[in-house]
């Protein structure tokens, strides 16, 4: 993200952190942020109480961190990123709201991706939807 | 209901109202839309010396005040962040990253409430 050089140099780049990418990369941006800063929460205090939950708030936190920098990059590479971190998100999310809400027991403690993201307003199943559709839509050799 | 959350609460949303406005029509982001942006921040810092206060005079945090700190800390980098990414790009889509932060402060604002009342934790 803190590419500047990357984010607006290359007219590619610009396509995909330009118009409505602006505001998606802004949304996977305060994801980032939010997902990291639980997860360091979570495993600073109480890792103990439940190790695979809160190790799969880090790597929730990851993927965001990384969908978010590859989003925001110009080129090929950095769409490719893109697409396996936004593809990951997406399966994860299903994956971990499927899990949750079918046995609960397994799953008490929350994570960003609990409920399909109930507790962040299901953003976090929309988002690697409409991350999806954005890549399509600005994939290379459209233009 | 707590005077900080009132206002924030009136700061965050006029702001996010005034950006998606000006993002509906067409505009890109203008003195109004980054002023407003400026105020969400401006009441952070407020609500943090009002925090600071508030701790010292004896009306401690009452769920676990680092993590409240930590939202805070957090919460202050939202609104400058909006800014730096919304001004690289002068099209309408940047007052909608401008309203992004505002919405964001606002639920921020919220949890940060609940973790001063001891109401819930991560």
């Amino acid at each position: 993200m803190t590419d500047r050089r990357g984010a607006v140099s290359d007219a590619r780049g610009r396509s995909r952190a330009g118009g409505p990418g602006r505001l998606l990369i802004a949304v996977y941006g305060v994801f980032a942020l939010a997902a990291t800063a639980r997860a360091a929460f979570q495993i600073a205090t109480k890792f103990g109480e439940a190790p695979l939950a809160y190790l799969l708030s880090a790597v929730a936190a990851v993927v965001y961190v990384v969908a978010t920098v590859s989003l925001a990059r110009a080129g090929t590479r950095a769409y490719r990123v893109s697409v396996v971190a936004v593809t990951i998100e997406l399966v994860g999310v299903v994956t971990v709201g499927l899990l949750s809400v079918l046995d609960a027991q397994a799953f008490p403690h929350e994570t960003v991706w609990s409920g399909f993201g109930r507790g962040y307003g299901f953003v976090p199943l929309v988002l690697p939807i409409l991350g999806l559709a954005w890549l399509y839509r600005t994939r290379p050799g459209r233009d | 209901m707590d005077p900080f959350l009132l206002v924030g609460t009136l700061v965050c949303l006029l702001s996010a109202v005034l950006c998606i406005g000006a993002a509906l029509l067409r505009q890109p982001p203008n003195d109004i839309t980054i002023l407003s942006v400026a105020a969400v921040e401006l009441f952070l810092l407020a609500y943090a010396v009002g925090a600071v206060v508030r701790q010292v005079a004896g009306e401690p945090v009452l769920g676990e005040a680092w993590e409240f700190w930590g939202y805070l800390l957090t919460a202050l980098v939202v609104p400058v962040g909006a800014f730096w990414w919304a001004i690289l790009e002068k099209t309408r889509w940047s007052n909608f990253v401008l309203a992004a932060a505002g919405l964001t402060v606002f639920v921020m604002l919220f949890r940060m409430e609940q973790i001063w009342d001891g109401v819930a934790g991560l």
